[in-house]
C-alpha cells in the first residue's frame, strides 16, 4: 500500500493496488473520531469511491452490520453483503469492507493484505465538543426523537435519495435537469434520471444561520455548530442547488468559491438517519 | 361582467393576542361587519373564503367551517384556502371571482393565524413548511435562509447592500408605530436597525417580521347590490395572481419574483391602472429584501434599483411618492400567515375611505394595491383597489 496520505471527501486516505484505508481526520488524543457528520457509513462510501475512481471494479462487498447497505448501494452501486462476525460462511463477495474501532475503514479483496498506515494531516479536536456533538448524535437517533411538525418521512426521503446521493439528473432537449421532476410543459412524463452530474459546482449565493433559525430538524445540534450554513450553487452543467457544508467546519464561503461533494448524515428522526451530499469548498 | 367593491373590512390587532381562534375571527369579522356604512347582518353572506396555514395543527380539518359557525355566518358556503402566506390574498381573490361568476351577491374573505400558542420549540417545527420541503429543509433552510441567499445574490448582482435593507425596516417602523393594529408600534434608528443580531447572514432581527396572531376580515358585493350597504364603496379594480417554482434553485432567477410579476401584470392590466397611478401600496415584508425586491417586481423602481430607491429615502408616506407600507407592513404591522393578505386589503380599505388613523393617513389617496406572497415566491396574489369604480 502506497504511504502517502491523500484528502479524500474530506478523510484521509491511503490507496493500494486492492485496497485502501479511509479515515476521519480528527483525533482526541491518539484515538482517531469521527467529525461532526460522519459515520462508518460515510467512510465507507468514500473508500468504495475512492477505488472507484481509480478503476476498481466492485459489484458487492461483505461488512458488518454497522453500516446503512441501502445507501452505500445508492450511492455507489456496491451491494452490501452484511453478516455478523460469527458467519464468516455468509462471506459471498470478492471485496471486504472492515470497521476498526476508531473511525477507520478499510476496503479491500479478500485475499489481500493490509498494512494500516500512519497518516498526516490529523486535525486535534475540542473534547468537549466531540462529546457534545457524539451525545446530540445520540439523543438525535433516538426512535422517539419526531417531528412535531414539517416532516420528510422515509418513504419521501427515499424517492428523491438517487437524486441526493448520486446527482442523478433528468436528461431532456440536451439539458439536464436536478432535482428531477415528475411531468413537463405538456403535460408528459418526464424521463427517468438516468445522468450524474458532475461532482463540480460554483458558489452564488450562501447564508449562514443562527442556531435559533435553523430548521427545527437541526435543533439539537445547530447550537453546538454555532448555527448551520448553506450554500447555493450552480453546477457546471446547467443545475442549482442547495446543500449543508460538510462538518460545517469550514464555514466562511464565498461568492465564486468551487465546491466539491462528500455524502454526510444531514439529520435524523425515527432512528432513521437521512444521508445527502455536503459541500465543501475547494482551497488551494 | 359584474363589478366587486369592498363595502367592509375589519381585524384584530396583531401581535400575541390572548383569543384564541374562534374568537379572533368573531373580534374581526364584527370590526368588518361594523364598518360597512348601513346595517349588516352576517346571514347576508352567501359565501366565506378564509385563508390559513393552520399553523400548530390546532384546527388543521373544516378550520372555515368552525370559525363561520361562531361568527353567525352559520349554513354558507365555506372552505378555508391555504397558499402559505398568500392564503388570505387568494382568498380575497376566489371571493371576488364568486362574485363575478354570479353565484353569489356577498362574499366575505379573510383570514386567520394563531402561531403565539406554541413553545417555541414546537413553533420551529411549523415553520418554513412552505418551501420545497424534500429539498430545501434538508439543505438546512427555512425562509430567513432562502431570502438570506436572494439578499446576498442580489447584493452581488446590483450592488444593493445591507443599509439599503435598514432603511426599508426604519420606515416600516415609523409608519407601523402609528398604527393601532400593528404587532411591533416601536420606532427604530438607523443605528439599531443596522446592528441587530444576524438570523440568517446577511439578514438580522431588524429584516425579518415578528410571528404574529391575527385575523382580518373583508366583506364583498356585487354592484347591483353596494347601494343597500354603502354610498361610498371601495372598488375592487383589478386581481392578479401567479406561482412559480416553490424551490429556489429550480428559479430562472433568485433576484427577482415571476408570480409576483404575472400577478401585478394581470392586476394592472385588469383595473387599467398603471405604475405611477398607485398612491399606496401594502407589499409583503416578511423580510426586508422582499419589500426591496416588491419595488421592482412591481414597477416602482427599475430592475436593479430597488436598493436606491430604499436609499433615497422613498416609500415613506406623503412625501410624494407611492407610500409603501403605510401600516408598517408585516415587518411592523406583524404577519398572522393566512390573516395577512386581507389584512393588506383592509389598511387599503381604511386608507381610501379615510378611516385609518390621522397621523398616518395618506392625503387624497385614490389607489392602493396589495401584494401578497407566499412562501419564498411560489405564489403571489395582487389587489387594486379604487374610490372610483
Amino acid at each position: 500500500m502506497d504511504e502517502e496520505t491523500i484528502v479524500w471527501k474530506g478523510y484521509l486516505a491511503c490507496i493500494g493496488e486492492d485496497s485502501c484505508v479511509v479515515q476521519s481526520p480528527w483525533y482526541l488524543g491518539d484515538d482517531c473520531v469521527f467529525g461532526a457528520d460522519s459515520d462508518y457509513t460515510t467512510l465507507a462510501i468514500a473508500a468504495i469511491q475512492l477505488l472507484q475512481s481509480k478503476g476498481s471494479q466492485i459489484n458487492s462487498i461483505n461488512a458488518l452490520n454497522d453500516v446503512e447497505a441501502s445507501i452505500i448501494f445508492m450511492a455507489t452501486g456496491v451491494e452490501v453483503m452484511q453478516t455478523s462476525n460469527d458467519d464468516s460462511e455468509e462471506l459471498t463477495a470478492n471485496w471486504d469492507l472492515c470497521i476498526s474501532d476508531d473511525a477507520r475503514v478499510v476496503v479491500c479483496k479478500t485475499d489481500c493484505d493490509v498494512e494500516l498506515w500512519e497518516p498526516e494531516g490529523g486535525l486535534e479536536v475540542d473534547e468537549e465538543f466531540h462529546q457534545q456533538i457524539t451525545l446530540a448524535w445520540e439523543k438525535e437517533c433516538l426512535p422517539e426523537h419526531v417531528s412535531q411538525g414539517a416532516y420528510i418521512s422515509e418513504q419521501q426521503y427515499q424517492e428523491g435519495a438517487a437524486a441526493r446521493l448520486n446527482l442523478m439528473s433528468q436528461k431532456m432537449d440536451g439539458e439536464l435537469i436536478w432535482p428531477p421532476r415528475q411531468m413537463d410543459k405538456k403535460g408528459n412524463l418526464m424521463p427517468q434520471a438516468s445522468t450524474s452530474l458532475q461532482e463540480v459546482a460554483t458558489i452564488e449565493s450562501w447564508t449562514k444561520l443562527a442556531a435559533a433559525g435553523a430548521p427545527s430538524e437541526f435543533s439539537i445540534r445547530a447550537p453546538l455548530l454555532g448555527g448551520i450554513t448553506t450554500v447555493f450553487v450552480r453546477f457546471e452543467q446547467g443545475p442549482r442547488g442547495v446543500f449543508l457544508l460538510v462538518d460545517d467546519e469550514d464555514n466562511n464561503p464565498k461568492i465564486g468559491d468551487q465546491v466539491q461533494f462528500a455524502i454526510r448524515r444531514i439529520y435524523a428522526q425515527e432512528a432513521f438517519i437521512r444521508y445527502g451530499l455536503k459541500c465543501q469548498i475547494i482551497r488551494d | 361582467m359584474v363589478d366587486v367593491a369592498v363595502i367592509g373590512a375589519g381585524q384584530t390587532k396583531y401581535g400575541n393576542h390572548p383569543l384564541g381562534l374562534k374568537a379572533m375571527w368573531a373580534e374581526a369579522a364584527t370590526n368588518a361587519f361594523n364598518s360597512v356604512d348601513n346595517n349588516f347582518e352576517a346571514n347576508l353572506v352567501d359565501e366565506a373564503f378564509i385563508g390559513s396555514v393552520a399553523f400548530g395543527g390546532a384546527q388543521l380539518g373544516n378550520t372555515a367551517a368552525i370559525l363561520t359557525e361562531h361568527s353567525g355566518m352559520k349554513g354558507c358556503s365555506v372552505r378555508r384556502v391555504e397558499n402559505a402566506c398568500a392564503s388570505s390574498g387568494f382568498a380575497l381573490r376566489d371571493a371576488m371571482m364568486a362574485i363575478k361568476s354570479g353565484e353569489a351577491d356577498i362574499v366575505v374573505a379573510g383570514g386567520i393565524e394563531k402561531m403565539n400558542d406554541l413553545s417555541a420549540e414546537r413553533k420551529r417545527y411549523w415553520l418554513g413548511v412552505s418551501g420545497d420541503t424534500e429539498w430545501e429543509r434538508l439543505a438546512g433552510l427555512t425562509f430567513p435562509g432562502t431570502y438570506a441567499l436572494m439578499a446576498r445574490r442580489h447584493f452581488h448582482e446590483y450592488g444593493s447592500n445591507h443599509d439599503d435593507l435598514v432603511n426599508i425596516s426604519v420606515k416600516n417602523h415609523m409608519h407601523g408605530f402609528e398604527n393601532e393594529f400593528a404587532h411591533i408600534r416601536k420606532e427604530v434608528s438607523f443605528e439599531k436597525a443596522a446592528s441587530g443580531f444576524m438570523v440568517a447572514d446577511p439578514l438580522t432581527l431588524y429584516d425579518c417580521c415578528p410571528t404574529s396572531d391575527g385575523a382580518s376580515c373583508v366583506i364583498l358585493a356585487a354592484d347591483h347590490v353596494v347601494r343597500e350597504f354603502t354610498d361610498d364603496p371601495i372598488w375592487l379594480k383589478g386581481s392578479g395572481a401567479g406561482s412559480d417554482h416553490l424551490a429556489l434553485h429550480d428559479r430562472h432567477s433568485i433576484t427577482q419574483m415571476s408570480a409576483p410579476q404575472k400577478a401585478v401584470a394581470q392586476a394592472y392590466k385588469g383595473s387599467g391602472v398603471a405604475t405611477t397611478d398607485i398612491d399606496l401600496a401594502d407589499v409583503h415584508t416578511c423580510f426586508t429584501i422582499v419589500e426591496l425586491m416588491a419595488t421592482e417586481d412591481q414597477g416602482f423602481a427599475n430592475r436593479g434599483i430597488g436598493g436606491l430607491f430604499a436609499r433615497q429615502g422613498r416609500g415613506i408616506r406623503d412625501e410624494g411618492d407611492v407610500a409603501i407600507n403605510p401600516s408598517g407592513g408585516l415587518k411592523s404591522k406583524g404577519h398572522p400567515l393566512g390573516a395577512t393578505g386581507t389584512g393588506q386589503a383592509v389598511e387599503v380599505f381604511k386608507q381610501l375611505k379615510g378611516t385609518v388613523e390621522s397621523a398616518r393617513q395618506i392625503r387624497d389617496a385614490k389607489i392602493g394595491l396589495t401584494h401578497n406572497v407566499g412562501g419564498s415566491g411560489a405564489t403571489c396574489a395582487v389587489h387594486i383597489f379604487g374610490r372610483d369604480r
